[in-house]
């Protein structure tokens, strides 16, 4: 009887000297693709290879002899010999491969807990088996169901809510000081790379003005082209921080550039209005007293890194709650499942009975050839009444010993005991 | 009857301020849906437990300090909805639901007759004085709220180490244009209230405070508001500022309704 598997390895079994020998570009996996469905061995297939993951979810007769072939054809690519691979793979199957696979696609499995991509990628190997026809009804199922708990996860936990980049992070505190960061004016102070990126994360929520200052006049212009922004020359910046929302400092420069005399001075013009430093700069660029004025919020690199272990330690917190709502809809899907898988058995059930009972309703009406059409509606009803008294407890109970886990053996029971044609193939 | 609609509307308001609470420490937006769902049951049985008591006295239910409080808790849950929704501020029920199912369980426990108004008192202006003054409370109440949010979340943002509270709280300019919001709504009727009550007093004992000490510590409270306010729209004021100055007139009411319930003055007692 065919099975739900999954073999494969990933970040937490191979090491990327492995990883990268396997993982595929999607022309060679659409090949690799159809020589493994070509096979027969396998009735459905999948390939999912990213950078920390390459794994086979298949539908076959006999999962060990299907791993060994997709990966010996996986490995062939590069020349990579199966013994080397095979030490390091995992198989799981049925209720596990589900597990897995929602795991996967929820982003629980990823070396970094809820990054975002990972959903992209399982979706383009999704689209990649579809578009090769390797993609059956079990698969076909699997995986939109895959996908429906990956949103879940996502819109009902903070698995992915918070930062967890240092650049990221910063943009995350501007907005727990300002609530949106539209028509928020930031000035940049240097043009170290961190700091462009931070800067670019403030335009993308709508950051705007962007000026920039820079002790080269030639690269603040091609900074500030490159952010839409504004060039201005370098010893005119503190006269901007009377009107800036957000700075962020990014200079190479040995001592603090930005005093704390300053800042006090340009509060006054402020009105009290929120001022943030994000002060990227190693050794610092702004004096670390400046945090103390009033609405006046200074982070440096260590206090950004700070937040952002505070950021992992949350996604932990929230990976428990994803863990157990990924539990739950594995035990729906299952039992979705064996609900579709004892439907065939209870249909041929059902065509036996009426078969005997029609054959035997016709021996009775040979017996009886005066029977008047009363005496014949009486009989068929009386007929059906007994199939179907017969019938309504082994039906039952075959729905309810499939939900626990134990529909294989009851089918085939059933198909033993009343000599019912085939096995009731799982599809 | 309306003594068990208030007692179950008291009932529903701890369930959900206990809801609220669980909501703050796990996030659970389930848990969030059933605060917000109990926060609106609590406020339907209190509307109905006012109205029958309405009724049943024949008159408006303002006739004791319970009675009023009774209404500024009322008027506090659905300002409270308002602004949940208008904010997005959904950890606002667990700051400010404790302070309503406080003065519900105080109210509960008071001794009877302790806080009754003078007899003198018992009429359709008065009822309007207190109506109006009773709203403005309310307003303050989230004002308050929203005050001490801030300075919880700006202690964080300032400390920088994200704590728990730093996840649940919204940003401070949320916060800020919140509790702005709030002392703009409270404080026309509490400037009318006070007004009437005033003109009432003059006409009724010939001097507007009477050695009153209710009127006096609310007349305090007022001088508060009124000086943030003024600070708010004309100086600029903002953020801590206007943070603490929530506090501090929040403090001024709790002094007013201390001195209405133990100190002998015009009001009653």
């Amino acid at each position: 009887m065919a099975e739900l598997f999954v073999a494969g390895l990933s970040h937490k079994t191979a090491p990327i000297a492995v990883r990268e020998q396997l993982a595929v570009e999607e022309d060679k996996l659409r090949e690799i693709l159809a020589d493994v469905h070509a096979t027969g061995a396998l009735s459905e297939v999948l390939i999912l290879s990213t950078c920390n993951r390459v794994e086979v979810y298949g539908v076959a007769d006999v999962p060990g002899e299907a791993r060994a072939l997709a990966f010996r054809r996986l490995g062939q690519h590069r020349g990579v010999d199966l013994a080397r691979v095979e030490p390091l793979l995992y198989t799981k199957s049925g209720a596990e491969a589900v597990h897995h696979c929602f795991r996967v696609a929820a982003s629980l499995d990823s070396m970094m807990l809820g990054e975002p991509q990972i959903l992209g990628q399982v979706k383009d190997a999704f689209g990649l088996a579809q578009s090769c026809q390797t993609v059956g009804p079990l698969l076909h199922h699997l995986w939109s169901q895959a996908f429906a708990v990956a949103k879940k996860v996502r819109t009902q936990t903070e698995l992915a809510r918070h930062a967890v980049s240092v650049s990221y992070a910063a943009v995350e505190l501007a907005r727990k000081i300002f609530s949106s960061l539209n028509g928020k004016a930031v000035l940049l102070i240097g043009t170290g790379k961190m700091g462009e990126l931070a800067a670019k994360h403030l335009v993308d929520q709508g950051a705007f003005p962007i000026f920039v200052a820079n002790r080269t006049w030639a690269r603040a212009q091609e900074m500030a082209r490159a952010l839409a922004g504004t060039a201005v020359p370098f010893d005119e910046w503190p006269e901007a921080l009377g009107s800036v929302d957000i700075v962020i400092t990014s200079t190479g420069a040995p001592e603090p550039i930005v005093r704390r005399a300053q800042v006090e001075r340009s509060i006054q013009s402020r009105r009290s209005q929120p001022l943030f430093f994000i002060d990227i700069g190693v050794p610092r660029d702004v004096e670390p007293g400046v945090n103390e004025l009033n609405a006046v919020f200074c982070y440096d690199i260590d206090d950004l890194r700070q937040v952002v272990d505070s950021n992992l330690r949350e996604r932990l917190r929230e990976a428990q709650k994803a863990e157990a709502l990924v539990e739950r809809e594995v035990a729906k899907f299952l039992a979705r499942a064996q609900d579709h898988a004892v439907v065939p058995t209870i249909v041929s059930l059902r065509e036996r009975l009426e078969a005997i009972r029609r054959g035997e309703v016709e021996k009775a009406y040979t017996l009886l050839p005066d029977a008047d059409a009363q005496t014949r509606r009486a009989i068929e009803a009386m007929s059906q009444a007994i199939v179907n008294k017969i019938l309504h407890t082994p039906i039952v109970t075959l729905r309810e010993r499939s939900r626990g886990g134990h529909g294989r053996s009851w089918t085939e029971m059933v198909h033993e005991l009343f000599g019912l044609a085939g096995r009731g193939e799982e599809k | 009857m309306n003594l068990i609609l208030f007692d179950l509307a008291l009932v529903v308001y701890l369930l959900a301020t206990a809801l609220a609470l669980i909501h703050l420490v796990q996030r659970k937006e389930a848990i969030y849906r059933l605060a917000a769902l109990a926060t609106l049951a609590g406020w339907v049985l209190h509307t109905l437990a006012l109205v029958v008591r309405g009724v049943e006295l024949g008159r408006p239910p303002l006739g004791t300090l319970v009675e009023a409080m009774s209404v500024v808790g009322w008027a506090c849950v659905l300002f409270t909805l308002w602004a949940e929704r208008q904010y997005g501020v959904k950890v606002l029920g667990a700051f400010v639901l404790p302070l309503v199912a406080l003065s519900g369980v105080s109210g509960a426990w008071l001794p009877p007759g302790l806080g009754d108004l003078a007899p003198a008192l018992k009429n359709a202006w008065i009822s309007v004085h207190v109506i109006l003054a009773m709203l403005g409370i309310a307003a303050f109440v989230l004002n308050f709220a929203g005050g001490v949010m801030y300075l919880l979340q700006e202690r964080q943002l300032k400390a920088k180490r994200p704590g728990a509270l730093y996840y649940r709280l919204p940003s401070l300019e949320t916060l800020d244009r919140m509790t702005y919001r709030a002392l703009t709504l409270g404080f026309p009727f509490l400037t009318l209230g006070l007004l009437l009550g005033a003109l009432w007093a003059r006409t009724a004992w010939g001097s507007v405070f009477a050695f009153d000490p209710l009127a006096l510590f609310s007349f305090l409270a007022w001088l508060v508001y009124a000086a943030t306010l003024g600070g708010r729209a004309v100086a600029g004021w903002r953020g801590r500022r206007a943070a603490y100055f929530a506090v501090l007139g929040f403090s001024a009411l709790v002094l007013t309704l201390g001195a209405g319930l133990l100190l002998p003055g015009k009001h009653g007692s």
